[in-house]
């Protein structure tokens, strides 16, 4: 009995994933190379390039780990989440979370927060650059109605806080890095990853500036975000601060019609 | 476009080309690696000013008895709308299942149920693109009992219902009918020549299986002299296309990707001589 094309679809799905299917296997033309045998190949070519695709992504967690701890470590997560579409730098979000309860994993505490860095950087990259706010935008802004603006982080952008130095952590994983070790216990890092022109990139933030960030980025107005900061960090200076972010590029022009108002 | 011999548009190369301009007849890309935002996109948008462009489909799973997955399809027309390419392709395959992407090009069996299915996908793709496609014959590592039809068979049927156009891939041919025990002369010989539209070319790895020499469409090395042969005979027999050197894994420095571009080149313009005079 030939398989339906849906029954044959079903069969090899799981086949290659792993799951022995004696019908698939029936319904394969063997030879002296055997229908197992040319199925694995299409097995090994699933897992391999699935894999590959989460190196490409989590190139620091896998600069960290090797390539051989980091393919078992891919393998269980594409054991149990597999792409839902066909671009796949778009896959991979929940990694960060099985890399967390990862077992094998379990004496590398920051390699998660790493697996979130790298995640970040790959949604940044492949976001629009976008317009960023400039201060001659701000200019047309009448001054008392400064303190209540609402200010966006450019699309794709991520404020990543870790009580681990990613920053550190992740130049000393660059290709042609110097040798050096980076201490664990040296303080953490609260990064802003954005897109820039041409690349993914981070602006790392003093404790005050990440708590002023993730404050806008809650919806929170500029005299709001302000005010959280200060307690976060008694020392905020806004007029500080907000230079520096605006000369970074840390935020999205303002709505056009925020602008047509101004 | 007037046939010629082009290259696979591939990150490593990106800068130099936008920066060295190097002739080639076209640039293909995958439409898979450039449906975001990223700076490989907006590269390929200043390119498109320069280059004709093909945009060839990895993953719409024209063989999915499910039918194709409506965002995505979204997707990739919104890339072609905007790029205006010169051919647009995908594969004879399948690799969505049950909301699963398998990345790979997995084999479908060829019956008249697959046809309809193809059919159907096909002609819902043509229709959202306004455009004809164009199918490429996939490299095969396993048959079916079941099949009915050849491969050459079920694609001439397919442009038949469907009016699809084909994109023949001269490595997946030699791939295919060594791991299936098939002539690729008698493969090659029984297609709809009108239709092709594009011709592929590639390198691939010998791996083992069972201890046995099976071919892996690789697309890691440079292409090999029995595809360089087949290919000569795909000129004869069909005339030159647009054709493509694709290299996709251990990629190596443009002017090597380049050198073969120029042997296909040759041999397409050798063919044309040779019809010239035959004429």
């Amino acid at each position: 009995m030939p398989l339906a094309l849906r029954d044959l679809q079903a069969a090899f799905a799981a086949h290659v994933v792993g799951g022995d299917r004696a019908d698939l296997v029936a319904a394969v033309v063997g030879d002296s190379m055997s229908a197992e045998a040319r199925l694995r190949v299409y097995r090994h070519h699933v897992a391999h390039s699935l894999g590959s695709a989460l190196a490409a992504t989590f190139a620091t967690v896998q600069a960290l780990v090797g390539d051989a701890f980091f393919r078992s470590m891919a393998q269980g997560f594409i054991g149990q989440t597999l792409p839902t579409q066909p671009v796949l730098d778009e896959y991979g979000a929940d990694f960060p979370a099985f890399v967390a309860g990862y077992e094998p994993a379990a004496s590398l505490p920051y390699l998660a927060d790493s697996a979130r860095f790298d995640w970040a950087l790959n949604v940044a990259f492949h976001s629009p650059v976008g317009r960023r706010l400039a201060a001659a935008d701000l200019a047309r802004i009448a001054a008392e109605r400064l303190p209540s603006l609402s200010l966006a982080v450019p699309e794709g952008a991520t404020l990543i806080g870790s009580r681990y130095p990613l920053d550190r952590i992740w130049n000393a994983s660059q290709s042609g890095a110097t040798a050096g070790t980076v201490d664990l216990d040296d303080g953490g890092a609260d990064l802003l990853v954005l897109r820039r022109s041409d690349d993914a990139a981070f602006i790392v933030l003093a404790e005050g500036e990440a708590a002023f960030v993730a404050a806008l980025i809650d919806g929170k107005s500029l005299e709001a975000a302000a005010e959280q900061a200060s307690h976060a960090d008694p020392s905020f200076d806004l007029s500080t601060v907000f230079a520096r972010l605006l000369s970074l590029e840390a935020f999205a022009a303002l709505q056009q019609r925020a602008e047509g108002e101004g | 476009m007037r046939p010629a011999a082009g290259i696979g548009l591939r990150a490593p190369h990106l800068a130099e080309i936008g920066r060295d301009r190097p002739a080639t007849g076209f640039l293909e890309i995958h439409a898979e690696n450039h449906l975001g935002g990223s700076p490989a996109r907006q590269a390929v948008e200043r390119l498109r000013e320069i280059y004709d462009f093909s945009v060839h489909a990895v993953g719409l799973s024209l063989g999915s008895v499910d039918g194709l997955d409506e965002a995505h399809l979204g997707r990739v027309g919104e890339l072609v709308k905007r790029l205006k390419p010169v051919l647009v392709s995908d594969h004879l395959s399948w690799s969505v299942h049950g909301g699963h992407y398998l990345n790979d090009l997995l084999p479908l069996p060829y019956t008249e149920e697959a046809l309809e299915v193809v059919v159907r996908n096909l002609d819902r793709l043509q229709e959202a693109l306004g455009r004809r496609v164009s199918i490429e014959n996939p490299s095969c590592y396993l048959g079916f009992v079941q099949s009915t039809l050849t491969e050459p068979e079920f694609l001439a049927e397919l442009v038949r219902r469907s009016g699809c156009g084909l994109l023949l891939d001269l490595n997946n041919i030699v791939v295919t009918a060594h791991n299936l025990r098939l002539d690729p002369r008698d493969w090659l010989k029984a297609l709809p020549g009108e239709a092709i539209t594009e011709y592929h070319l590639a390198g691939h790895a010998v791996n083992d299986c069972d201890g046995e020499p099976i071919l892996i469409d690789d697309h890691g090395s440079r292409v090999g002299d029995e595809v360089w042969a087949l290919f000569g005979d795909a000129l004869r027999r069909y005339g030159p296309r647009p054709t493509l050197v694709e290299w996709d894994t251990d990629i190596p420095a443009l002017p090597v990707l380049l050198e073969e571009a120029a042997r296909a080149e040759r041999m397409i313009q050798q063919a044309r001589a040779d019809a010239a005079r035959a004429a």
